[in-house]
């Protein structure tokens, strides 16, 4: 059976600082930070005020729209007020601010498990959009909008993602092990939504004590399948995944239900089995603090809202006598760089990677003329050929770029910037030059109107 | 935080990583599978050799250097690419050219073709290839002089373009007379160090050779004979050029389907060149003449995005009809109305086979009659038949280049008194393709006349030796051996013949092929009667 997509990479995975670190809760005790956008959609809209007093699980801003998802608080204490603070992105944003009182008094009882056998798939959407879900994997789409595809009986196939080809992260490989039950459960519940789906859950072969967890935890379920993959980026992208166990390739104007396939992070299934299952929000979830700069590496389980920094220091800080270079929410393939550690963690946030030495510097110090040595087009996941894309663009030739290169289709996963060795920023060029053609486009077609 | 803000952040898109191979490290592990082709070659041919590759080198990497220099441009000389370029032009020169030559070969190779046109990356053509092409016109007699020592002899190659045998053995192993670079073995362990590792495309290399091989079996006259191919695939910088010249990346195309049809047509145009150009280097000039057609190549073979292609549409939609009903029905068309037009070729021919054989007799008869009009019928001589097969089709004698005799027949008068022979001769070595010609030897001795059967040489040129005024030199003499007189000499030998001016490969081809017949009628005819 086929185990991989064509291309991709392999970087080092520098997994091992953090792999065998259990997950632990980490209780905040400092102010929280609640962004009002978290998720893909609109911004959702504040419910309280300043001077009221919230509770874990409490809801503070709810859903602006079908595509929105709700705020749920983390910790209990009065709420601030709703300020601009500094976000992940570098830009001040709106954010539900809430003085913690360290009692993380719950809103209700979560532990208790209710029996969800009767419950109809609207009703396990509707518990799915009420505790404010969204995917897990890092983009943040709220997962009830994916579960609500137009036709549900086309759906062949759930496909949970364990994949984890992000490097240096390792928190959904502790989450696997730990709660493979959970996350079954949390398939097993989204294949009633589906009749016609098998699930399967996809991890990469550097797992095996996840793999293992979860094949123990899927055995006798005759509709769930689990299925060791190559290790390789960007394995858990979902179109790699669709390609892997459906077999079909699918240009970005599809979504992956128009080819038969949901697309669901394992973070998320488990969030799905708390929602359903125990009542609980979506207002924790795992997060790998690594790097060579950090003194003690290891897995947590934490609440959206905390601040970053406060994370870091209560683990041990950084290293003694290293410099910080970089500092990435997520790993170094798909990460977003963070100017400043003051910011709220998001509930897709799955990693903070603190490094003292900056590959991109280096690589600048590097950077040669292109020497056309096609590596590029060998990992190109989608069959593009980036060489040719930056070519074209170099030539100001956008019409060969977006026609006869598909220049359009880049899913921006990084592969070809990554391997170029005259380190020729690529990706970074393609993601310029699709938002100047969109922003084009969408200026002609408002032209037109 | 304390101590984390007081360093600024470095900020920057994903992805934050990079694989750790550069250009610079690209080059060295070229220069790596480089290196026992070098060592090899040095020390066969000795302490000049060394030289001529130690001053192309440094010419190279000094040109860059100064270059940058001059014109303000960051240190590109640093990333290893001019040595690779001095070194694999140095590689493909003769041992014994002077000194002057690398250092020109480089000076042009780094100046005019890599820096003029914007550096690395940028060069229309292989810089090494454009600075031997180069020497080679500048300076032809030093660039195709082989000597080890002073010794100069003809490179395998050379003896392979006039029918002659190698030694595939030595040619493997590069104890040969040829380029610094001779040693295959040495070449083939860097090309295959290359392909393992990546570095070079495997759909370039392969396709050259394959397209080679297969050209030079369907038309190199001797079929696919593995020594005969193998030793042609060892000579002549093919295996050199497949693995280190043609790969070059920037003037090879991007997709795995143009460089296919790229290496294909420097496979087939370096056999073409080799069975039907006159020179040793044709391989330099097919890779050059392919590197120019690759940016045609690369504006219009663009493979589609995989969810584009028409597998993927299929599948998605979910076709699932067989393969034959799936195919595109041109194809479909195109193949009956090929095996249909096939069936019928062939039916033609078996119908007309006998016609035409007999019609071939029929010319061959008159001109027998043309070249020894005294005889009235044409016999057969046993001893004679079972000497020509014998030959087993092979090359007739030494010295004649690629002879073959293919009859002689004894001719009688009305009285059945034996008048003479005829002795009908093919040469290989036509400059457009094969000549075959009659030879008629009167009984005491004397050619009486020369007559073609098969003459398709160059009109005004080579079909000149057709005309009377070249034929009917060799007429009514009685030599062992004709020799040839250059165009223009006047040199009234007794043996001489004046070639057709301007058709010198097409004179030497027919007074060889007289001569072959001459030497068969001695040799065998006569002396066999003895």
């Amino acid at each position: 059976m086929r185990d991989t997509f064509r291309g991709g990479v392999h970087p080092a995975e520098h997994k091992e600082l953090s792999r065998e670190q259990p997950l632990r809760d980490f209780l905040p005790e400092g102010e929280m930070v609640f962004p009002l956008s978290m998720h893909i959609g609109k911004p959702s809209k504040p419910v309280v005020k300043k001077g009221d007093q919230v509770l874990v699980g409490q809801r503070l801003a709810e859903a602006d729209g079908f595509v929105s998802a709700h705020v749920i608080s983390s910790c209990s204490g009065k709420v601030k007020g709703v300020e601009k603070r500094l976000t992940l992105m570098g830009t001040m944003a709106d954010c539900v601010v809430v003085d913690n009182d360290r009692q993380f008094t719950p809103a209700a009882d979560y532990t208790v498990k209710a029996d969800v056998k009767d419950l109809s798939g609207d009703e396990i959407i509707s518990r799915v959009q009420e505790a404010g879900i969204v995917g897990l994997g890092g983009a943040g789409f709220p997962t009830h909008v994916k579960l609500k595809p137009k036709d549900p009986a086309a759906i062949r196939y759930v496909i949970g993602n364990g994949c984890e080809c992000e490097p240096y992260l390792t928190c959904n490989d502790q989450l696997m092990r730990t709660r493979a039950e959970a996350i079954v459960e949390g398939m097993e519940i989204s294949l009633r939504l589906f009749p016609n789906a098998e699930g399967v859950i996809c991890v990469e072969r550097n797992k095996p004590e996840a793999i293992a967890a979860l094949k123990k935890a899927a055995s006798g379920k005759a509709k769930i399948a689990v299925r060791e993959l190559a290790t390789k980026y960007p394995q858990g992208g979902e179109r790699s995944l669709i390609r892997v166990i459906a077999g079909v390739d699918f240009p970005l104007a599809k979504l992956p239900a128009d080819v038969g396939c949901i697309v669901e992070n394992v973070g998320t299934l488990f969030a799905i089995q708390r929602a359903v299952c125990y009542g609980e929000p979506l207002y924790s979830h795992v997060l790998t603090l690594t790097g060579d700069a950090v003194k003690n590496p290891g897995n947590y389980v934490v609440r959206d809202g905390t601040i970053f920094s406060e994370l870091l220091t209560a683990s041990g800080g950084l290293k003694e006598g290293v410099t910080l270079k970089k500092a990435m929410c997520g790993g170094p393939m798909m990460g977003i760089a963070m100017s400043s550690l003051d910011v709220p963690i998001q509930k897709q946030n799955n990693g903070l990677t603190l490094l003292c030495e900056d590959a991109v510097e280096i690589a600048e110090g590097q950077m040669t003329a292109c020497l056309h040595c096609g590596r590029c087009t060998t990992v190109c996941p989608m069959g593009l050929m980036p060489q040719m894309m930056a070519d074209s663009i170099t030539d100001g030739d956008l019409k060969r770029f977006e026609t006869k290169l598909y220049g359009l289709e880049c899913i921006q996963c990084g592969s070809c910037t990554y391997i170029c060795p005259a380190k020729r920023p690529l990706m970074q060029l393609f993601k310029q030059t699709k938002t100047q053609i969109m922003a084009r486009k969408r200026a002609e077609a408002g032209g037109k109107k | 935080m304390n101590g984390v803000m007081n360093n600024p952040l470095n900020i920057s898109s994903s992805p934050h990583a990079r694989d750790r191979w550069t250009t610079a490290f690209i080059m060295r592990l070229v220069i790596l599978a480089l290196l026992p082709t070098t060592i090899i070659g040095c020390v066969y041919n000795g302490i000049h050799a060394t030289l001529v590759v130690l001053f192309g080198v440094v010419t190279a990497v000094l040109t860059e250097m100064i270059f940058d220099k001059l014109c303000h441009k960051p240190d590109t000389w640093k990333d290893g690419s001019a040595v690779v370029t001095g070194l694999m032009l140095t590689l493909s020169l003769s041992p014994s050219v002077p000194l002057y030559a690398p250092v020109v070969g480089s000076i042009f190779a780094i100046l005019v073709v890599k820096c003029a046109f914007g550096g690395l990356g940028k060069n229309f053509v292989n810089p090494a290839l454009a600075g031997r092409c180069f020497l080679l016109i500048s300076f032809g007699r030093a660039m195709s002089t082989f000597a080890v020592d002073g010794v100069s002899s003809a490179t395998p190659i050379a003896m392979l373009m006039t029918g002659r045998t190698v030694n595939i053995t030595e040619m493997f192993l590069g104890t040969t007379s040829g380029v610094i670079g001779a040693s295959i073995v040495a070449m083939l362990l860097g090309g295959m160090f290359l392909w393992a590792l990546d570095v070079i495309h495997g759909e370039i290399c392969f396709s050259v050779l394959g397209g080679f091989t297969l050209l030079m079996g369907l038309f190199g006259g001797q079929g696919f004979d593995p020594g005969f191919l193998l030793a042609h695939l060892c000579g002549g910088g093919v295996v050199m050029g497949a693995f280190f010249m043609a790969t070059d990346y920037t003037t090879s195309p991007v997709s795995k389907l143009g460089q296919m049809i790229y290496g294909l047509l420097i496979g087939a145009l370096g056999a073409l060149f080799r069975v039907k150009g006159g020179t040793a280097d044709s391989f330099s000039y097919s890779i050059i003449i392919a590197n120019l057609i690759v940016p045609l190549i690369d504006h219009f073979i663009i493979p589609k995005p995989y969810a584009y292609r028409r597998s993927a549409i299929r599948r998605r939609e979910g076709d699932t009809r067989s393969f034959v009903k799936r195919l595109p029905k041109p194809v479909v068309v195109l193949t009956v109305i090929t095996l249909i037009a096939g069936v019928a070729l062939s039916g033609v021919y078996a119908i007309t086979k006998d016609t035409i054989e007999e019609q071939k007799r029929a010319a061959n008869a008159a001109s027998y009659r043309v070249v020894l009009p005294e005889a009235d019928s044409f016999g057969q001589d046993r001893t004679i038949d079972a000497a020509i097969e014998d030959m087993n089709g092979g090359v007739y004698g030494a010295g004649f280049g690629r002879v073959y005799i293919n009859e002689c027949l004894p001719g009688y008068d009305a009285e059945g008194n034996l008048v003479g022979h005829v002795v009908r001769v093919t040469t290989a070595d036509g400059f457009d393709g094969d000549i075959t010609l009659v030879v008629g030897m009167k009984a005491d001795g004397v050619l009486q006349g020369i007559s073609y059967t098969v003459l398709n040489e160059t009109p005004g040129m080579g079909m000149r030796a057709g005309e009377p005024e070249f034929m009917s030199q060799f007429e009514g003499r009685e030599v062992e051996r004709f020799t040839l007189n250059k165009a223009g000499a006047s040199d009234n030998a007794p043996d001489a013949i004046d070639a057709v001016s301007g058709a010198t490969i097409t004179s030497t081809a027919v007074v060889n092929a007289v001569n072959a017949g001459i030497d068969f009628y001695h040799n065998v005819v006569i002396g066999g009667e003895d």
